[in-house]
């Protein structure tokens, strides 16, 4: 190996390392961060319900255009303002909540337009049972927060769940949407 | 082949399913599927939303004459975002003023129908915090159907507008959440009978 090749070599790491320096953790703001499940009624209106209690981290390398971001719901904290409508999706006919508290959506594939995140796509692992999820972003900015005085990343996701998958089978037969259409408002606060 | 009916009775019979389908139908909102969730921009980058319901109301459609009337009744203190911090926010003098207005207002008697008979749009006056402005509410989906367990027929659908917020006086927050807030209007209604009392 000669020293030009070495030195190209080095300076490749270089640069690696310099974008992997790049990369920062933000944490979820709970305040505005959530998902909301817009099901179809009878071909009628739409039925919506959003999970009030999550948790989550996001990893991301603007330089490298890379990252990942974990989400964890509580599946017992749906809410959709019909009190036995929520009673009824967290049954076993649905999110069965007590055998399975929690849902988490593991992301680690960003495709970036530009500077801002246009895809992440991962795993969501829902009653035990993993599948592949994408989320589209619809809006996608980073900002600086007069309130918090840092670096607030966020935007709006949709992702469409395709709820057999996960054993999620009630009411498939009464013609109920199999496919469950997730709207996702996220923001996360640089650490 | 079923013999064509002599032609008076086959008038009659025109004459009768067009005096019946003129005739206005009352229906009452069912509340379990009746909200309305308001979506708005925070700092250009992600949507806060919320809902307010289950709504209040009475729609009457007549669709052979292509007429309707409805009027809902919306109570701003039930806002719910999840976050109980924002909703009590929300509620205060500069933003929904429930104290001085619990309830806010949408009445409406200009219907548009799509060739398929069902309803397309609604405009009429939307009141919030003591003002009122016009507001049309375009359907994104509109279907009359048989409801398994009430053996009534409902009709319902997802109704889309756009308000501005400071037009109604709340100014709280902009321009950092937008002035822009998009309805997007949940709504079934039961069809009332003979036996039920009018309103």
């Amino acid at each position: 190996m000669n020293t030009r090749t070495l030195l190209a070599a080095a300076a490749l790491a270089a640069t690696a390392a310099g974008a992997q320096a790049q990369s920062a953790t933000y944490a979820i703001d709970p305040t505005h961060t959530f998902a909301t499940f817009e099901i179809s009624h009878f071909g009628a209106s739409t039925n919506r319900g959003r999970f009030d209690k999550k948790t989550g981290t996001v990893q991301l390398d603007k330089a490298g255009k890379s990252g990942k971001v974990e989400i964890t719901l509580e599946t017992g904290s749906i809410n959709s303002g019909t009190a036995a409508f929520d009673k009824h999706l967290t049954s076993k006919d649905f999110f069965n909540s007590a055998e399975f508290p929690t849902a988490k959506f593991v992301g680690d594939k960003f495709v970036f337009n530009g500077d801002k995140v246009a895809e992440v796509s991962g795993q969501l692992t829902l009653l035990g049972k993993t599948n592949p999820v994408t989320l589209k972003a619809t809006n996608f900015a980073c900002y600086d927060s007069p309130m918090l005085k840092r670096e607030v990343c966020g935007g709006d996701f949709e992702a469409t769940v395709v709820r057999s998958q996960y054993g999620m089978t009630w009411g498939l037969n009464y013609g109920f949407s199999d496919a469950v259409k997730v709207v996702i408002q996220v923001e996360a606060v640089k650490q | 082949m079923a013999r064509a009916l002599p032609p008076s009775a086959a008038l009659l019979a025109a004459l009768a399913a067009a005096g019946a389908a003129a005739q206005p139908v009352d229906y009452a909102l069912d509340p379990t599927h009746s909200f309305v969730h308001f979506e708005v921009l925070h700092f250009d980058t992600a949507t806060i939303r919320g809902r307010f319901g289950p709504l209040e109301g009475q729609v009457t459609l007549d669709r052979a004459a292509r007429r309707g009337r409805v009027q809902v009744v919306v109570d701003t203190a039930a806002v719910s975002t999840g976050l109980p911090v924002l909703d009590a926010r929300l509620r205060r003098d500069d933003l929904l003023a429930s104290t001085a207005h619990p309830q806010a207002f949408f009445v409406a008697e200009r219907f548009e129908f799509a060739p398929d008979g069902g309803v397309a749009a609604v405009t009429g006056e939307f009141t919030l915090r003591g003002t009122g402005r016009a507001l049309r509410l375009q359907a994104q989906r509109f279907r009359c159907y048989t409801h398994p367990l009430l053996r009534r027929e409902v009709c319902g659908g997802d109704f889309d507008g756009e308000l501005l917020r400071s037009d109604f006086g709340l100014s709280f927050g902009l321009p950092f959440v937008a002035d822009v807030v998009r309805l997007r209007v949940q709504v079934e209604a039961v069809r009332r009978d003979a036996a039920d009392a009018r309103p």
